[in-house]
């Protein structure tokens, strides 16, 4: 399946899409949650925990980005971000409900 | 941070002379393995010695922010020396190695 | 896996560079020139004579002139004079008829206290905000500046991992041999500079961070974003809530000499004075920004400025706040001294040249693979134009800008304006010669066009205002001199750079001329 304009197939402009919206959107995604984890969890007041967070926040979102890109499908990168997000998305819920209590 | 930069800008050469390919066309001749790690412990030494003089004078975070500038300075004035004035540049290194020490000597006792 | 992992960083730092590598140039550029931010302020508006005045005296100009023009405002804001730029700038809100505030900027002498009558014109400011702003609304010009330096910053990393011999060729740089001359040059900017290059990226996403990564703030404060900025600056806490009763404050500077009590010899660079002239005004002293690495707004002495009384020491910051404020220190470098400001400069135009040099490479490579045919294809072409336009192009908009400054009339309505318009205006003609001449002889005529421009910098200056070389070298004025210098050394680059271009062109020119030739003798037979 070509398309006209050059020799790129259609199937691999669709993997090179995908990857970059996972690291994009899905690595800021898991960059965000992992930046509310820590800002639960480190052991520090209150706004400087947060401070340290949002700091630490790039580095994840930078090594989310380039694993979107290291690993050997599209899927994979996929099911990296969305499993990350899972398991901190669950983490961050727990975190805050304890901290209601 | 001049005494750092010169520390820098000589480390830097040691360094470069350290590795066969550049000793070869620099110096001219094959350098013997043992002249080549002497080099090279020179070069370490000099580089861990520089941000010293500028820290002492301004400060630690003052002296290592001007030692990260000259520390980058040095080694992109080497490199743009290299190639089109190569004895200038070895021949910088030579008075670096002496004006540098020197001039950490006088500071330290000034 | 091993091999397909540094194929893979390559392939990203190669498209990323590609796609952003216009937009970060243009970032680059303008932010190296912020380095010389107060330098162009001074040069911009030569009219202006600047006094000398110490801090009582200075402070006792703002607050006169603060109460003739300001007396009801909720928050006085006084930025000090200081070697580089010896004037005070004042903010104040001023509500209009319909309620709505606009802050008022004003630029006053610190002697005569009187408000500095200069040319409309941005100067320095203009480049400092188009580095972060893009001349966009807000917030939409900090998100693409963001987003292109995380694009940066990918880069960055992905090139590092790319970059097999890193050690190895840390001093090679080879000249006159190409493709491979452009690699060694491109990765020698990058390793050479490479702490430089990490630190500016990672800590303009620190300096935004608040905007770009807001989740963590409002997880932990349940959405209440003021609640985190008043644990972390609790001086401003109070401001903004609704005055009280009238009472007259103390002169600025007894509040200055009760200041200096608390922190001998500690130089003033900012004074927040909120609510003046009621019962709860307080006055704020923030130490000289200069005086640390560390960029921490928010801190200072908070005093009562009806009696006197210290309502908040100076007090250190916990280690994380002090992180986060020395990496916008150092990405600001506003401690820096005149060696380690050049040092600054030159850093941002080797970064600046590194992703230029990427940039030719990139297009270099391609138009090998087409060297025989006679017809681009359309991609090349265009991305052969926005090279050219994204980087010679934009030289010529900055000079532009430099020259309308000197040219244009005094007594035009919105004059700053329309040096803005100019940059732009030249840019877009840049552009469209560009998609015309992509090639050799579009980007002789642009560096030619460029370095005629810059070279005339000193010239339109001693001509066409009382502040040019002949006056500025004698007085010892170097920043508006140095503005001067710095024009004509980089249009001697410029010509120098055209002229091999040139040289170039005649040399492909005279290597082409004999098979010509030969075909068509052969035809002529």
């Amino acid at each position: 399946m070509k398309t006209k304009t050059s020799g790129v197939p259609l199937a691999y402009r669709l993997a090179v899409t995908s990857r970059v919206v996972a690291a994009a959107l899905g690595g800021y995604a898991v960059a965000a949650l992992a930046s509310v984890c820590l800002a639960w969890v480190l052991p520090m007041a209150q706004a400087q925990g947060v401070i340290t967070s949002m700091m630490l926040g790039f580095v994840v979102y930078l090594a989310a980005a380039l694993w979107c890109f290291a690993c050997r499908s599209a899927w994979r990168a996929w099911a990296a971000m969305l499993g990350c997000a899972l398991v901190l998305g669950v983490l961050d819920a727990g975190l805050y409900w304890a901290h209601l209590r | 941070m001049l005494v750092s930069a010169l520390l820098c800008y000589a480390g830097f050469m040691a360094l470069c002379l350290a590795m066969q390919k550049h000793h070869a066309s620099l110096v001219g001749r094959q350098g013997a393995p043992g002249l080549l790690r002497a080099l090279r412990w020179a070069g370490w030494c000099l580089l861990g010695l520089s941000p010293w003089p500028a820290m002492a004078a301004q400060g630690w975070a003052f002296g290592l922010v001007q030692w990260c500038a000259v520390l980058m300075a040095s080694a992109g004035l080497l490199v743009w020396l290299l190639p089109y004035r190569p004895r200038l540049a070895v021949g910088l290194a030579g008075v670096c190695v002496i004006a540098g020490p020197a001039g950490a000597l006088l500071a330290g006792f000034g | 896996m091993r091999e397909g992992f540094r194929q893979a960083m390559a392939w990203l730092h190669t498209w990323a560079g590609l796609l952003f590598g216009w937009l970060l140039f243009a970032i680059f550029l303008t932010g190296s020139l912020t380095y010389f931010r107060q330098e162009l302020n001074r040069w911009a508006h030569p009219e202006v004579l600047y006094q000398q005045a110490g801090t009582p005296e200075s402070l006792a100009s703002a607050q006169a002139f603060l109460e003739k023009h300001a007396p009801g405002a909720p928050n006085w804001l006084i930025i000090a004079a200081d070697e580089r730029l010896p004037v005070l700038t004042l903010y104040y809100r001023q509500t209009s008829e319909s309620g709505r505030g606009s802050l008022v900027e004003t630029v006053v002498d610190p002697r005569s206290g009187e408000a500095v009558q200069a040319r409309d014109s941005r100067g320095g400011e203009f480049f400092y905000r188009f580095h972060y702003e893009l001349e966009m609304g807000y917030p939409w010009g900090r998100w693409l500046a963001s987003l292109a330096a995380f694009v940066m910053f990918v880069t960055l990393v992905s090139g590092i991992i790319t970059h097999k011999k890193l050690f190895k060729d840390f001093f090679t740089f080879r000249p006159g041999k190409g493709q491979r001359s452009w690699l060694d040059g491109h990765n020698a900017l990058g390793v050479l500079a490479l702490p430089f290059h990490l630190m500016i990226t990672y800590s303009s996403l620190v300096i935004f961070m608040t905007m770009t990564m807001p989740a963590s703030i409002l997880s932990r404060y349940d959405g209440n974003t003021r609640a985190f900025f008043n644990e972390l600056f609790p001086a401003t806490a109070g401001m903004g809530d609704t005055a009280q009763r009238q009472a007259p404050m103390l002169p600025l500077p007894a509040l200055y000499a009760r200041y200096l009590a608390l922190v001998p010899g500690g130089q003033v660079g900012m004074v927040s004075v909120d609510k003046p002239g009621t019962a709860s005004a307080t006055a704020t002293f923030t130490p000289k920004v200069g005086a640390r690495v560390a960029y921490l707004p928010g801190g200072g002495v908070t005093l009562n400025a009806v009696d006197g009384s210290v309502v908040r020491g100076l007090a250190a910051e916990p280690v994380p706040q002090r992180v986060a404020g020395g990496f916008y220190g150092m990405h600001m470098g506003r401690f820096a001294g005149p060696v380690l400001r050049w040092l600054y400069f030159i850093s941002g135009l080797a970064a600046t040249a590194m992703i230029g040099t990427g940039l030719v490479m990139w297009l270099g490579k391609r138009l090998l693979k087409h060297a025989g045919a006679t017809v681009q294809p359309f991609e090349l072409r265009v991305v052969g134009a926005l090279n050219l336009a994204g980087m010679v192009g934009l030289v010529c908009a900055v000079a532009a800008f430099l020259c309308a400054n000197r040219l244009l009339p005094l007594a035009l309505a919105g004059r700053a304006s329309w040096e803005v318009r100019v940059f732009f205006l030249v840019w877009l003609a840049s552009l469209l010669h560009a998609l015309w001449r992509p090639n050799g002889a579009g980007w002789l005529q642009q560096l030619s066009a460029a370095a005629a421009m810059l070279l005339s910098v000193p010239v339109l200056s001693q001509f066409a205002t009382s502040r040019g070389l002949a006056v500025t070298l004698p007085q010892g004025d170097w920043a508006v001199a140095g503005v001067d210098l710095a024009c004509a050394g980089f249009g001697l680059v410029l010509a120098w750079l055209a002229r091999r271009v040139w040289r170039r062109a005649l040399q492909a020119r005279a290597e082409q001329a004999p098979p010509r030739a030969v075909r068509i003798k052969r035809e002529a037979h």
